[in-house]
């Protein structure tokens, strides 16, 4: 157990709780509980639109995908941050002006029809449950190699699900928007600070970037993988055996630990090094600083087309835009998180690859440290955060970096948790169910929505290792982002794209698309679960459907595709389409904010009347 | 759309052709000819944006040179630009492509400007 990290993480537990505490007394309205009032302004929003963004996937995820693929998980992160270009030049400022509270409220209030609006709760919702997912699962994770062991008669895993789905539904329902707004902030800055404390560390420690980029790429990318002893022996396609290709890679010494694990005949896997392939360029070398580690040729648009246009279709970040004071304040708030995002991108490119060697020397020294490792590389490359800080700085830069972990969950989850409530409780408690509600009971059925979604993110960690999940994919954490970013995609993308810059989207067309996006990402996603199950196989069209990692790339154009066709035979505009026009791209009502200064920001923390 | 109460104050009044929160107006022409503008300037950004990032992937797949030669230490032109460079290109570009909106939404409130003060001229303020 590592005393002072979890001394670290519980501290920052507290002060989560007590910044929700504090910030209870500034929320009273719907306004408050929902958007901060609209007060918050771009560099404040930018942290706090940074810190929901950055999830476990990032934090620990990216830099893990450096350190196991080189070049192909730069482009990993390149993708998450690309996809804020999409929001500053499409939706931010647009969606703003709107002035409403969720992008449900947008699509009712462009195309006038209550149904748009219900498909609408139904995509973020579901959005949102996928993207709990692998926080939940990450908070799990993290839980075993920080503490483990478990609490209350549970095991690691489940004490860590439990205890920050705990903590976070506390913290949302407690201090609603503005009160996760101020949590958001703080995290992301804790974030920006592990990491730039870790690259200095890095620095430090006598890292050359452009020396040790050179001496990573001398030979091909080594991975690692675990077989049976029966594996271990079954040839390949090309007739090569796994413990010939580990024999080509691991030392003497470390095969003799393979061959008395062989003819031990014991159950169970071992862990061996190997030298990976090139998937775009089969007849070159998988090195670092060349692409094809990860992805094929198709992967490589596809990949970075799913993650720039899923970041336009994440409900939890379009929501923060309504939190600015103005249209103007939007696009300024999106250019800061991409200053944020970028230099905490770049950060983990430094990272991933000063982890490969500085790791390696430290376990030929004779190191040690509190994670599998084979032939000198984790075993798990998820924890090089956690382990980089642990042999750079000691317990107390672990303690900073899993802070930081735990920080990137809560954030996150937290974000998930607003935008999840909100569209249950502005979306359908106020405006079907109890339109006459006061402010309090609507504040109450918000809060009483955090709880019931937090139990829902609580369940569906618990279900992931039950079904097998975390068996079937190698690097789910990844997987299930991408799920996410994938139903977001093409369920809100492209109803946004054309209901701001096309006038000539109907309710029928824009409903039609989002359907047709939002049904077709659900297939392809649960055909490819069933295929890495087993329940299906690789063969004939439902083979091939769930083989596709991205399905964005044919979920999205139809989408698009299928609201233009529809509109076009439709024909009937909303009888009010002029005045949403102006709604949409006027600035009086912000030119009449600015002129009695009701456009200031700061004023996050004073009373509600 | 009640809820823009929220935070605008002031009597919101129009039809399909204007908009007036308080002494700001805005009319369908005005609006249009800015969102004309507008669209112009975001696709014209998306544009580069789209063909920029496209061309990763594709100079990955055909252009040797650009992913297989060192060109210092050991970053390929590839490694550089996707680990470092793809960043600037996002700020620079989202940088500009702000200062260029907001001197829009400053030419709607000119014009703003201009219509309400014609109107008044012509005594046919509602």
């Amino acid at each position: 157990m590592n005393t002072l990290a979890i001394v670290l993480v519980v501290g920052l537990t507290l002060f989560t709780i007590g910044l929700s505490i504090f910030s209870r007394r500034f929320t009273r309205t719907t306004a408050d509980f929902y958007l901060a009032g609209r007060k918050v302004g771009s560099f404040a929003n930018a942290s706090a639109i940074s810190g929901d963004y950055l999830s476990a996937a990032s934090f620990l995820g990216v830099a893990g995908a450096i350190y196991a693929s080189g070049l192909d998980g730069i482009w990993y992160a390149a993708g998450f941050a690309g996809g804020f270009m999409l929001v500053v030049l499409f939706i931010a400022s647009p969606l703003r002006r709107f002035g409403e509270y969720t992008v449900a409220d947008f699509a009712f209030g462009r195309f006038g029809s209550s149904r748009i609006r219900l498909i609408t709760v139904i995509a973020v919702l579901l959005t949102s449950l996928f993207y709990m997912a692998p926080q939940m699962y990450g908070a799990g994770t993290t839980w075993q190699v920080l503490v483990g062991e478990g609490i209350l008669g549970m095991n690691a895993y489940t004490s860590g699900v439990v205890v920050v789905a705990a903590i976070i539904a506390f913290y949302v329902s407690v201090g609603g928007m503005k009160g996760t707004t101020m949590n958001q902030i703080f995290q992301f800055w804790w974030l920006a600070f592990a990491m730039i404390l870790v690259v200095i560390f890095a620095f430090g420690n006598g890292f050359d970037y452009p020396e040790t980029l050179k001496a990573e790429s001398q030979q091909p990318i080594v991975n690692t993988k675990a077989y049976s002893a029966g594996e271990l022996v079954i040839p390949d396609d090309d007739g090569v055996t796994p413990y010939e290709r580990a024999a080509e890679v691991m030392t003497g010494e470390e095969m003799v630990a393979v061959d008395q694990f062989i003819a031990s005949g014991a159950d169970g896997t071992i862990r061996v090094a190997y030298y990976a392939t090139n998937k775009l360029h089969p007849e070159r070398q998988a090195l670092f600083s060349e692409p094809g580690h990860r992805y094929n040729g198709f992967d490589q648009f596809s990949m970075v087309l799913a993650l720039v246009l899923g970041t336009a279709g994440l409900p939890h970040i379009l929501n923060r835009y309504y939190t600015n004071p103005s249209g103007k304040a939007a696009r300024r708030s999106t250019f800061w998180v991409l200053i944020f995002i970028g230099v905490f991108y770049i950060g983990s490119t430094i990272v991933g690859l000063a982890g490969l060697g500085i790791i390696r020397e430290f376990l030929a020294d004779g190191g040690t440290i509190n994670a599998d490792t084979v032939h000198g590389l984790l075993s798990k490359p998820d924890q090089l955060m956690p382990a980089l800080g642990e042999i750079l700085g000691g317990q107390w830069l672990m303690g900073i970096v899993s802070a930081g972990a735990f920080a990137a969950m809560f954030s996150t989850v937290g974000g998930l948790l607003i935008a999840a409530a909100s569209a249950l409780g502005h979306d359908v408690y106020e405006k079907y169910i109890n339109k006459d509600a006061s402010e309090a009971k609507r504040v109450a059925f918000g809060k009483t929505a955090v709880l019931a979604f937090a139990g829902v993110a609580l369940l569906i960690g618990l279900s992931i290792p039950y079904f097998g999940l975390d068996q079937a994919y190698p690097a789910l954490i990844a997987m299930m982002v991408t799920w996410a970013f994938s139903v977001g995609a093409s369920a809100f993308v492209p109803m946004l794209l054309t209901g701001i810059w096309w006038k000539g989207t109907t309710e029928k067309g824009a409903t039609a698309g989002m359907v047709v996006g939002l049904v077709g990402a659900l297939t392809i996603i649960f055909l490819n679960i069933l295929q890495q199950l087993g329940v299906i196989g690789h063969d004939g069209v439902l083979g091939f459907v769930g083989s596709l990692t991205y399905p964005v790339l044919f979920t999205f154009p139809l989408g698009l595709l299928t609201i233009v066709i529809v509109s076009k035979l439709d024909g009937q505009l909303p009888k009010n389409v002029d005045r949403i026009w102006m709604r949409i791209h006027g600035t009086a009502s912000e030119r009449y904010e600015k002129q009695y200064g009701l456009d200031k920001v700061g004023s996050m923390f004073s009373k509600a009347k | 759309m009640g809820d823009s109460k929220l935070h605008v104050v002031s009597t919101v009044t129009g039809d399909d052709t204007h908009v007036r929160h308080g002494d700001h107006v805005d009319t369908i022409q005005s609006v249009d000819i800015v969102f004309r503008a507008q669209r112009k300037l975001s696709f014209s950004y998306g544009a580069v944006f789209f063909a920029v990032t496209l061309s990763v992937p594709a100079s990955s797949v055909w252009w040797t040179a650009w992913y297989s030669v060192e060109i210092w230490g050991g970053f390929t032109a590839n490694y550089l630009f996707v680990g470092f460079f793809y960043f600037l290109f996002l700020w620079v570009m989202a940088w500009t492509y702000s200062q260029q909106a907001d001197k829009l939404d400053e030419r709607l409130l000119m014009m703003a400007e201009e219509i309400t003060a014609r109107a008044i001229d012509e005594g046919v303020q509602s």
